[in-house]
């Protein structure tokens, strides 16, 4: 442990060398500006600094990225707070309950609170990068994908916190979303599914499209739809631009039970960083003291999934560092960048070039600090841009929502998918199925699929391997109780209720 | 890994500070100077399609490529594309019907569109592209866990033929060059490719996990990505598909231990269909400049490319031939109807 | 949205509620009817064609459980919809999709989203937002394309930048 402390410690020293402040700062600048545009996620913006990094040498670039990557996720949660437009599929569960603060003119603490659990999970979970990297590596590549099967029925189970007070109508959407999610190739044997002959659906359908085109465009044809019962009047601040004391009470502890879902769920090679998002979802509505807040603007329901994602993305480097496995699309592009200097992450680099390492470690606590620093003197300017006047708020948030897709796969299917999807969540709006469930839907379904049918290609088509690992076996029966607990306890409750 | 990381505290020690020069502005300056590009530059200006999303292997070939042509001072500018979508069939289709007659007009592409073109029914063939050059190639390998039984090739074709069904290759998209090379070496052997029991992972991360976590009996993929894993020994390299053994390399190729498996991930570039003879010329004789220079040579050492430059119309028989055996191996393994 | 009478008596049926069962039970008939076609290539294990069956299946019963809901008039009220700013954001969105599908370049596929847009919420003023507009989408096109080197399409306008 002594170790850790001292290579730790001397990594700090040299991330907090001017120079190197500067690089994270640029970084989580950049990274901050593209990430708030939906559709362009980090990855896409350290793809397109690379060859700016060219000429830096790998410390400083490495830096500048870790910035970036922190940056891009914050960027997504802005956008789905103020304007209801997740930037990317982790930032989802925070516009549920973001933006309705946002709208009841609580947008600042949603805001900071975002800021500070993305803080907080991020430094927790990069202390857990540094200690515990090593153990939970070895854990996280026992992981099988029975297992990871197992874990998507924990996930499906948890949805239903997002189902509103219709089980038909949430079902009906759940479903709506994983019927999109067959859109394409079918990953293990390159047929093509429900793509009716169209080249530009063979790759399925892209979660920030739905995302974004039932979330934003959506909501601007609802809003349009009903401005003349009364004009909808936003309020920027109501009360305190800052987070209340109440507001702290009921923060502190989803940042660290969204830190305890996003960190190891992040670490395993196949998790992801929505997964644990809705899992801190469902966790704080079950949780919460305040349950007739949700759906109306739970300070819980921002904290939460906040915290879940940042620390997720300090998960990624778990197996990227200690193994070289690129387990997210940004995490595939820092290895381009290690590559790019002729370094080889996995099981060496620690050996070969612990001051890269360290000083990577150390540049992630710097960059955390950097968007704190960096964006809570913003959130009282964010907040404001609510005050613009509806119909150039509204206009600007389409063009704002079109422009991520057009810059990233600028093809008229693609626009005309968006402008389908907007359709789809007006209609949803007004016939009242809950939207959330769609992208969950699209976003799971895919995965659950392929790890099952890999796990039953590997047993040669034996079920009962789901229940032969130990792993799989204790999820499947965490999320039959999940599933039951609620009739169960039901149950009781009628129970003794007969016997009084 | 407590041993690593105290090896890594020691290195540490004795390792030269962790220091950054401030070398922002000089990037900045060196950047803007070879956007100028230098004096004697011809005045092609280059639209290069990278039929992939950013950061993939096309788009980082493309965005090499862009830099070596102008360093080299082939180009003047060269502007790079990205037109995402199903292993390069939107993009070869929008290729070859936006870009017809067009000198000034490039697109990278490799062994997986030819698979991918087959698989999809793509309208759209290689046929029509005008070949330019083979640029770059990857040998690949066939790895176990390192507590596997299987010790070199032989063991794993005896185990093929053994069971086919039991034993399980991980690795990258269904029929990409992982699932032909899978196919290919179960032919080799002497077992039924048909009944190969191949397990498409996305992405090369997830794939190793597997075979690290022991799930599968081999792991199939470029050499490069399992490096690492296979210095450190935490996988066992049993074979790799070169013709003869890799320079400064211990591990066997196939042909050695008696097995027919040769085969490469190459990249390659090509032209629009319908370009006149001398802008072909003027084409390849850019490419041939650019791969000679300095800065491609740089690029390809950073990234570990293996330089494959194949040229004019030895390029253009090879592509036929590629394309003849991978379409036959997708049919025998059934992902491509005949 | 001819059916949003917010007047309505609770127990009438809902016209609304069984044309969604209708379009539920039609999209299980198409995952069904595009299942068939798939080849079971895969030798070992589930083939392609199953998940699309099971979530078939799915949607079907779902389509029983909305069309029940429906002739029950169990779906909530709905206030009355004003059809003619919906219109006019979609008829923006095509306008986009066209200038963008047809080479007219970034800056005036969003200008024109932006401008329709205000329209649809109320503002008559087209001159004056036209102007916005162009200013807007140019200074996002400059800051984007330029500085950050994301490529957005180009047209007439972006080449005289």
């Amino acid at each position: 442990m002594m170790d850790t402390f001292a290579a730790l410690a001397h990594g700090m020293a040299v991330a907090v060398q001017p120079m190197n402040l500067l690089y994270a700062l640029i970084g989580v600048f950049l990274g901050t500006a593209v990430g708030v545009l939906p559709g362009i996620g980090p990855a896409l913006t350290v793809a397109l600094l690379l060859p700016v990094t060219y000429k830096l040498d790998p410390g400083g670039s490495l830096i500048m990225f870790a910035g970036i990557y922190y940056g891009g996720m914050y960027g997504g949660s802005t956008t789905a707070i103020l304007i209801n437009t997740p930037g990317e599929s982790a930032s989802m569960a925070t516009a549920l309950e973001g933006n309705k603060m946002a709208k009841a003119g609580r947008g600042g603490p949603a805001l900071a609170t975002s800021a500070i659990g993305s803080f907080v999970a991020g430094t927790i979970a990069t202390i857990g990068l540094a200690f515990l990297a090593p153990w939970l590596v070895d854990f996280a590549v026992r992981f099988g994908p029975e297992d990871y099967f197992a874990l998507m029925c924990v996930a499906f189970v948890t949805v239903s916190a997002t189902f509103g007070d219709s089980p038909v109508r949430g079902l009906t959407s759940l479903f709506i979303g994983l019927t999109l999610g067959l859109v394409g190739i079918d990953k293990l044997t390159g047929q093509a599914r429900l793509a009716f002959g169209v080249p530009e659906l063979l790759d399925g359908v892209e979660v920030t499209t739905l995302a974004v085109g039932l979330f934003a465009v959506g909501e601007a044809l609802y809003v349009a739809s009903r401005r003349h019962h009364s004009e909808e009047k936003l309020e920027p601040v109501r009360g305190s631009l800052w987070m209340t004391k109440e507001d702290w009470k009921r923060s502190w502890k989803p940042w660290l039970r969204g830190t305890m879902f996003g960190f190891p769920i992040g670490a395993l090679p196949a998790g992801g960083a929505e997964i644990p998002t809705f899992l801190s979802y469902s966790t704080e509505k079950r949780l919460t003291k305040h349950p007739e807040e949700f759906g109306k603007g739970a300070i819980e329901g921002v904290a939460g999934p906040e915290a879940a994602n940042n620390a997720s993305a300090a998960g990624t480097l778990v197996p990227l560092l200690t193994l070289g496995l690129p387990t997210s699309a940004t995490a595939a592009m820092m290895l381009a960048g290690f590559q790019q200097y002729g370094l080889n992450p996995g099981p060496l680099l620690f050996a070969e070039r612990p001051d890269l390492v360290w000083g990577l470690i150390a540049s992630l606590f710097i960059a955390n600090c950097m968007l704190l620093v960096l964006n809570l003197p913003l959130v009282g300017l964010w907040v404001r841009l609510l005050a613009i006047p509806q119909p150039w708020l509204y206009a600007g948030i389409l063009v704002f929502a079109t422009m991520g897709t057009i810059a990233a796969k600028p093809s008229v299917v693609e626009l005309s998918m968006l402008a389908g999807f907007g359709v789809l969540g007006f209609l949803m709006r007004r016939f009242d199925f809950p939207i959330a469930p769609v992208v969950v839907g699209l976003i799971l379904g895919p995965i659950a699929e392929s790890q099952l049918r890999r796990a039953l290609a590997i047993s040669l088509g034996d079920p009962m391997t789901l229940l032969q690992s130990p792993i799989s076996a204790t999820l499947l029966g965490l999320a039959l109780v999940a599933l039951l607990a609620p009739f169960v306890l039901k149950g009781m409750g009628r129970f003794k209720a007969n016997e009084d | 890994m407590r041993q690593l990381i105290s090896k890594a505290r020691m290195s540490l020690e004795n390792a030269p500070m962790f220091q950054f020069p401030a070398r922002l502005v000089g990037a900045a300056v060196a950047l803007t100077l070879a956007a100028a590009a230098p004096a004697f530059a011809q005045q092609l200006e280059l639209k290069l399609m990278a039929p992939a999303a950013p950061g993939g292997g096309w788009d980082q070939t493309a965005r090499s490529m862009q830099q070596a042509l102008v360093a080299a001072g082939v180009a003047r500018s060269v502007q790079v594309v990205n037109v995402p979508g199903a292993g390069g069939s939107v993009g070869i289709a929008q290729f070859v019907n936006g870009a017809k007659g067009d000198g000034n007009q490039l697109m990278v592409n490799g062994f997986v569109m030819v698979g991918a073109l087959a698989m999809n029914k793509s309208p759209v063939t290689l046929e029509q592209v005008t070949p330019i050059a083979r640029l770059t190639e990857e040998i690949q390998v066939i790895v176990v866990p390192a507590n596997s039984p299987i010790k070199n090739a032989q063991d794993l074709a005896a185990a093929v033929k053994a069971d086919i069904a039991k034993v399980t290759f991980a690795g990258g998209s269904a029929g990409g060059v992982d699932h032909v090379m899978a196919a290919l070496f179960a032919g080799a052997v002497g077992a039924d490719a048909k009944k190969i029991n191949y397990i498409p992972f996305s992405g090369g991360g997830e794939s190793l996990a597997a075979i690290l976590g022991g799930k599968v009996t081999a792991g199939i993929s470029g050499l490069s990505e399992y490096d690492g894993q296979i210095k450190s020994g935490k996988l066992r390299a049993i074979g790799v598909t070169s013709e003869k053994r890799i320079a400064g390399s211990d591990i066997p190729t196939f042909k050695e231990q008696g097995i027919d498996l040769v085969i490469a991930n190459w990249r390659s570039v090509v032209a629009p269909p319908g370009i006149t003879p001398e802008q072909r010329k003027t084409l390849s004789d850019a490419v041939e400049k650019m791969v000679k220079s300095d800065a491609w040579k740089e690029i390809l050492k950073q990234k570990g490319w293996e330089d494959a430059y194949l040229g004019g119309d030895a390029f253009a028989d090879f592509l036929k031939k590629e394309t003849v055996r991978v379409t036959d191996v997708l049919r025998s393994v059934g992902l491509v109807k005949s | 949205m001819s059916s949003g009478d917010p007047a309505q008596t609770p127990r009438r049926v809902d016209r609304a509620g069984i044309v969604i069962a209708a379009l539920l039970a039609a999209t299980a008939a198409v995952l069904v009817w595009d299942a068939r076609g798939l080849q079971s290539t895969s030798m070992y294990g589930m083939g392609p064609e199953a998940m699309p069956v099971v979530i078939a299946c799915g949607l079907a019963l779902l389509a029983i459980g909305n069309f029940v809901d429906a002739l029950r008039g169990n779906l909530p009220a709905r206030e009355s919809a004003d059809p003619l700013p919906v219109v006019l954001i979609l008829i923006g969105l095509a306008l986009l999709i066209a200038i963008i599908g047809f080479g007219g370049g970034f800056i005036l596929a969003t200008a024109a989203l932006f401008v329709t847009t205000s329209a649809a919420f109320g503002r008559r003023a087209i001159l004056v937002d036209s102007v916005i507009a162009l200013v807007m989408s140019t200074l996002i096109y400059l800051a984007f394309d330029r500085l950050l080197t994301l490529s957005l399409p180009t047209g007439p306008l972006e080449r005289l930048l």
